[in-house]
């Protein structure tokens, strides 16, 4: 749920329980005040026909449907403070039953005792309660509307910077060139996001351009000494009186040399790959390139006494650089040479939309997800570098390409769709 | 046959002087661009083995002046920079092959062997060794007169052999040799094995003589 939408709910619940609590204590006030004021009003009418009969004017003058008058005989009769209840009596207009207040009360004037009864009708409970839900509830839709306009606006105009930064941070990328681009903004903590945004990638950036540069560095600068250590070991090889124990030492040192030079190539070749040294001007052949592979291996295949199969569909064109495309073919052959048993069989298909080499082996000891990583090995044995399938991978990803891994029923199964 | 090498890293000059010297072949030796370009201008080589990447110039202009000057000598390219372009920009200025540190000695040998075979015997081009001969453009081998049934890479091999012959050569260079730079592989030396082991059968099944030494410890070396 957006922010934006996540605070209007939240402040519309909490403003609905406002205009609850209110609408009690509006709905409160109201009854108590209509009250006070409908008892004043009869206190008042109680001391005007006080007044009346003290002026002399008749009973009869002064009585009316609200005020009924009656002269007490006797004398023994007190005078009673006011009392006002609430009764249900007929309105004298609309003839029905109706809620009145009455004011009743025992006064001595010149004399004579009279009870003075004043009704009054009342505003009713209902009518007060619609009266204030029917107000709260309509300006809570106001407020709700409201709101919601205003949240729309204050997206388009308030949160567009912020709007504008996560969508260029989701488009940001180390390996580019250019650096993150902030959106333009007034509000201060977006201003203070974007500096610590920009600083972050900034370094994020110069510290990957850096290690790759090392990286490069590293696995470029390290093949001249090792040409050179190698030669010399190649030279030791040739002296006349060597010791079969020399030799030893001298081709342990050799193999060792020789691994190094690889993963140097090997890494020199993953960050050109990175790099996007490789460009693609036009489609080559793939399947002339694969059956020419396919036949460069089936030879070392034979050897070790695996049946290789092919289905090549004829002139599949596809963009990518030659020599690319001979390494990734060639890493998924060797590597299905590699991962099998004497006896064993390999099965190459391809077509327009994958390529797919399944082969006969036992289960890896890594997960099928982590095959993919750079030094990760399926199997421990041997002197293989765990770099081809990681090759493999990042070719794909350069050519927008996926690669697939499965293992089932003793089969390894690796599929580079080319959609 | 006469080589220029050059090359600015003096190890590595070494290196490939020392080795090739023993295989029959008279070195000379230029670090710099200037004196390589000075050398090209003086004397006449066979073949020139050039890097690239030189400290006072970039070895690709060698290459052209080398091609104005003498255009009979072979040129192999050697660099620690396998990037494509330059690779591309070498062989069309007309360089004959290219080869990226490290690299085996032996191989060297066979490529720079490869190149002054196709420029200096124009069309007659086999290779002898006592009764063996090889014919590097039909791919065809025989012992005697008997014709070899060899596979592609067995072909490779004996030719790689024969090219370097009487020197040792490790599991390595030759699998190398067979199965390409990028010998990220589990079971090459076995390959290298099965590979020795069928080419000494079809060899001697053919009558021919076991040329191939198993040297304990460090590889093979083919000689009688």
């Amino acid at each position: 749920m957006r922010l934006l939408t996540k605070a209007t709910l939240l402040f519309l619940v909490v403003a609905l329980l406002v205009f609850g609590v209110g609408g009690i204590i509006t709905y409160q006030m109201v009854v108590q005040e209509v009250q006070l004021e409908t008892d004043y009003y009869l206190n008042e009418t109680f001391k005007a026909t006080v007044r009346g009969i003290r002026a002399g004017k008749s009973i009869e003058a002064l009585d009316n449907e609200k005020v009924v008058i009656t002269p007490l005989p006797g004398n023994n009769w007190t005078d009673t403070i006011a009392q006002y209840k609430d009764t249900i009596a007929e309105h004298f207009n609309l003839r029905r039953l109706e809620p009145h207040r009455n004011l009743t009360r025992i006064k001595k004037i010149d004399d004579t005792y009279y009870r003075i009864s004043i009704t009054d009708v009342v505003i009713e409970l209902d009518d007060m309660y619609e009266g204030v839900v029917g107000v709260l509830s309509r300006l809570f839709l106001f407020l709700t509307a409201s709101v919601i306009l205003g949240s729309i606006l204050i997206s388009r105009w308030l949160f567009r910077p912020f709007t504008q930064l996560l969508s260029r941070l989701s488009h940001f990328n180390l390996k580019n060139a250019t650096g993150l681009e902030v959106p333009d903004t007034s509000t201060r903590e977006f201003q203070q996001l974007n500096s610590f945004l920009l600083k972050m990638t900034d370094k994020a950036q110069r510290d990957y351009h850096s290690l790759k540069e090392f990286t490069e560095n590293a696995s470029h600068e390290m093949q001249t000494p090792i040409a050179v250590a190698k030669g010399k070991l190649e030279l030791m090889l040739e002296a006349p009186e060597l010791k079969e124990e020399q030799a030893g030492l001298i081709q342990g040192a050799y193999q060792a040399i020789s691994r190094l030079s690889s993963i140097g190539t090997s890494l020199t070749l993953l960050s050109k790959i990175e790099n996007q040294e490789f460009s693609v001007s036009k489609n080559i052949n793939f399947s002339k390139l694969v059956e020419n592979l396919f036949k460069n291996y089936q030879e070392l295949a034979e050897l070790k006494n695996i049946k290789m199969e092919s289905t090549i569909a004829p002139d599949v064109m596809l963009p990518i650089e030659n020599s690319l495309g001979e390494i990734l073919v060639s890493n998924l052959i060797k590597n299905a040479i590699q991962h099998n048993y004497p006896g064993g069989w390999i099965r190459l298909e391809l077509n327009a939309q994958y390529l797919s080499v399944k082969n006969s082996g036992a289960q890896p000891s890594v997960e099928p997800s982590k095959l993919f990583e750079r030094f990760r090995k399926g199997n421990q044995s041997g002197g293989s570098l765990g770099l081809g399938l990681s090759i493999v991978k990042k070719i794909t990803e350069a050519s927008e390409w996926q690669v697939a891994y499965h293992y089932q029923e003793e089969t390894h199964h690796l599929v580079v769709s080319f959609q | 046959m006469k080589v220029l090498i050059v090359e600015d890293e003096k190890e590595l000059s070494d290196n490939v002087n020392a080795y090739l010297a023993n295989g029959g072949f008279i070195c000379e030796v230029a670090s710099t661009y200037w004196e390589a370009s000075d050398k090209i201008s003086s004397f006449t080589y066979d073949i020139v083995l050039l890097d690239i990447m030189l400290p006072d110039g970039n070895g690709l202009n060698l290459l052209r002046l080398l091609k104005q000057e003498n255009s009979n000598t072979g040129v192999l390219i050697l660099s620690a920079k396998n990037a494509l372009d330059d690779r591309i920009s070498g062989l069309e200025l007309g360089a004959d092959d290219y080869l990226t540190k490290p690299f085996h000695l032996p191989e060297l040998q066979a490529r720079l062997k490869a190149i002054f075979r196709r420029r200096m015997m124009d069309g007659r081009n086999d290779i002898t060794f006592n009764e063996v001969r090889l014919d590097p453009d039909t791919m065809e081998a025989w012992v005697g007169d008997h014709q070899l049934p060899l596979t592609v890479k067995e072909f490779e091999l004996l030719l790689f052999f024969i090219t370097n012959k009487k020197r040792v050569l490790t599991k390595q260079s030759i699998a190398e040799h067979l199965w390409g730079d990028n010998v990220d592989f589990l079971d090459s030396f076995d390959f290298v094995y099965q590979h020795i082991k069928n080419l000494r059968k079809k060899m001697t099944s053919a009558e021919g003589n076991d040329y191939i030494k198993t040297i304990y410890g460090m590889g093979y070396k083919f000689t009688d």
